[in-house]
């Protein structure tokens, strides 16, 4: 099994001496699940986002796909991994000014350089599988969050990405949309990607995930199966946690 | 029938008098604005029927339109306006086909390259001097040269205040800030004495390019800063979707940032454009014969001396005809244009 994302150390501290996150070191296999979990300011954004270079870190090393990049920031390698690695936000990101289906083949068609017919082939398959295509000549505001964030997985997908990461791609959304969006999630999971995803759906977690990350005040407190983690976490902060979780 | 028609002329009534004869104070009121509304309106009519000879403007009708175009070539620029009216009513009113809409935006490109041959002349066409260029044919080339020039420079000058790089960043906010605080008329001074000043003997620039140069570097400044609100109000969200997307700088700002930017300064980006067409007419002091010159030169002839009120009369009213028909285009590029706000959620 070839690991996909190797962390090491990561350090990273703001300017009043606290840290956004403390010594970090994770490792995730080709085809696995992990699910980041945590208070807010846990570090948990900070950590799924240093992973495609949009957070830079103090010190440590962090291996993505076999790209190296340290404190250096280095841009290229950075470029270099954000073209097999995809992202979807919690507030989707759409770009506004672009129907659904040119949101999707604009990287494909200006960072890959690919043919806009393909481009335009293969955005209508991915919308297709979310469920979405009869919306391709529409504009971002014509559609309700579920379907935006559907938008935004495809669009994330449109670079055949060897990685995925997802920034708590839900909690944006109204309560009935949610199920809509996780469903997605599921069949990508079933598919075969290597995803992280940020995220407080316990039930998700549960059956998707093949690690569970529980992070405080930038520490990696906890990593375990779901199953250990869910029925028996080790550490007295992840069991609080989830305790205060069940109450919603 | 009958009923219903007094009924409703009874509250109509009733209506009037709530409005403007309520009490004794609202009654004098009204009745004095309505007097003096009907004197001004009385005294217009009584200068149009009785004291008004509208023959300056019709035995010039031509002068207007074309200036000193030579006689027997005026059909170049009058196809040229046509051509420029037929467009714009065929954007505003035309059947809504999925082609025709395509390639809009084409034949606008197209009609400044027309323009251009059909002014100037050249494969097939006699030669014209710019000198010769004039009434409200100059007006339109000067207004539409400028507002082009200007836009791209515009948008290069709002996308270097926002660089990073200091020395850029300084240098073209130093530009706009300057720009800003010298009125319009003196950078067109300068552009038509002082730039014939500084270049080399031999070139020479004629004085429409010039006119149309220091038009371009006055409007970009302000352009800039409609542009530079635009740039500031994108959420920093969208640059960085852009960028896990993989999207280098020039892109996200070529595909990400001025489209959007645009969208949100076209209403002031229009009024821009329909002050640039009035403020031509500054040029008729610096002795271009555009549309306000043309009506100078009428009235300089001793056979229509003194009858200024017609002439100006009719400017006003041929302006306020172009200025309409600019806002109302800009008003259907708007309602085509426009992002949802609602889909900038916060950040």
């Amino acid at each position: 099994m070839k690991p996909v994302l190797i962390a090491k150390n990561l350090i990273k501290s703001y300017t009043k001496g606290s840290r956004a996150l403390d010594n970090v070191s994770l490792e995730l296999n080709q085809g696995r699940v992990l699910v980041v979990m945590g208070p807010s300011g846990s570090g948990k954004s900070t950590l799924i986002r240093t992973f495609n270079g949009l957070e830079n870190f103090d010190k440590g090393e962090l291996n993505v796909l076999g790209i190296k990049i340290d404190s250096t920031h280095d841009e290229q390698k950075i470029q270099r991994i954000r073209k097999r690695v995809g992202m979807v936000f919690q507030q989707f990101n759409l770009f506004p000014h672009l129907s659904i289906l040119e949101n999707i083949t604009l990287a494909p068609i200006h960072v890959q350089k690919r043919r806009k017919i393909d481009a335009e082939e293969y955005g209508m398959y991915l919308l297709n599988q979310m469920g979405i295509d009869s919306h391709a000549r529409k504009y971002p505001s014509q559609l309700s969050g579920g379907e935006q964030q559907r938008v935004a997985i495809a669009r994330a997908l449109a670079l055949k990405p060897e990685l995925l990461l997802f920034d708590e791609p839900t909690s944006a959304l109204d309560p009935e949309r949610i199920n809509e969006v996780l469903d997605a999630m599921r069949r990508l999971a079933e598919q075969g990607m290597t995803m992280v995803v940020v995220t407080h759906e316990i039930g998700f977690a549960k059956e998707v995930s093949d690690q569970v990350l529980f992070m405080d005040s930038g520490k990696v407190i906890e990593t375990s199966t779901p199953d250990i983690f869910f029925s028996n976490a080790k550490h007295e902060r992840s069991r609080k946690f989830l305790n205060q979780l069940d109450k919603y | 029938m009958f009923n219903i028609n007094s009924d409703s002329i009874n509250t109509l009534f009733q209506k009037v008098r709530k409005l403007l004869f309520s009490n004794l104070f609202n009654t004098v009121l009204s009745l004095v604005i309505l007097l003096i509304i009907s004197l001004v309106f009385f005294n217009i009519y009584k200068w149009f029927s009785l004291n008004s000879s509208w023959e300056v403007v019709t035995t010039n009708l031509p002068l207007y339109a074309f200036g000193s175009f030579p006689t027997d070539q005026q059909w170049r620029p009058a196809t040229w306006m046509i051509c420029l009216l037929f467009i714009s009513l065929l954007t505003l009113f035309g059947p809504k086909w999925k082609w025709l809409r395509k390639n809009l935006l084409l034949a606008w490109i197209i009609t400044i390259p027309l323009g251009l041959y059909l002014l100037y002349g050249g494969f097939g066409l006699s030669p014209i001097m710019s000198r010769q260029w004039g009434g409200l044919t100059l007006t339109l080339l000067l207004t539409i040269f400028s507002a082009l020039l200007s836009l791209p420079l515009g948008i290069i000058l709002a996308l270097c205040r926002q660089s990073s790089l200091p020395l850029i960043q300084k240098s073209s906010s130093i530009y706009i800030d300057v720009m800003r605080a010298i009125p319009l008329i003196s950078v067109l001074f300068f552009g038509q004495l002082l730039i014939p000043l500084f270049l080399p003997v031999g070139i020479e620039i004629d004085r429409v390019w010039r006119a149309i140069f220091a038009f371009t570097l006055f409007l970009s400044a302000y352009i800039a800063e409609d542009l530079r609100g635009g740039l500031q109000s994108i959420p920093n969200t969208q640059i960085e979707s852009a960028n896990s997307l993989g999207l280098n700088q020039v892109q996200i700002i070529r595909f990400i940032l001025v489209p959007q930017a645009l969208r949100i300064a076209l209403p002031s980006l229009t009024n821009q454009a329909i002050g640039l067409f009035q403020n031509t007419s500054l040029m008729a002091i610096l002795g271009l014969v555009e549309l306000l010159g043309v009506g100078r030169s009428i009235l300089a002839n001793p056979e229509f001396i003194g009858q200024y009120i017609e002439v100006y009369v009719w400017l006003a009213s041929v302006y306020w005809m172009v200025c309409t028909i600019m806002a109302v285009l800009a008003r259907h590029l708007e309602q085509r244009m426009t992002i949802n706000k609602t889909n900038f959620q916060k950040l």
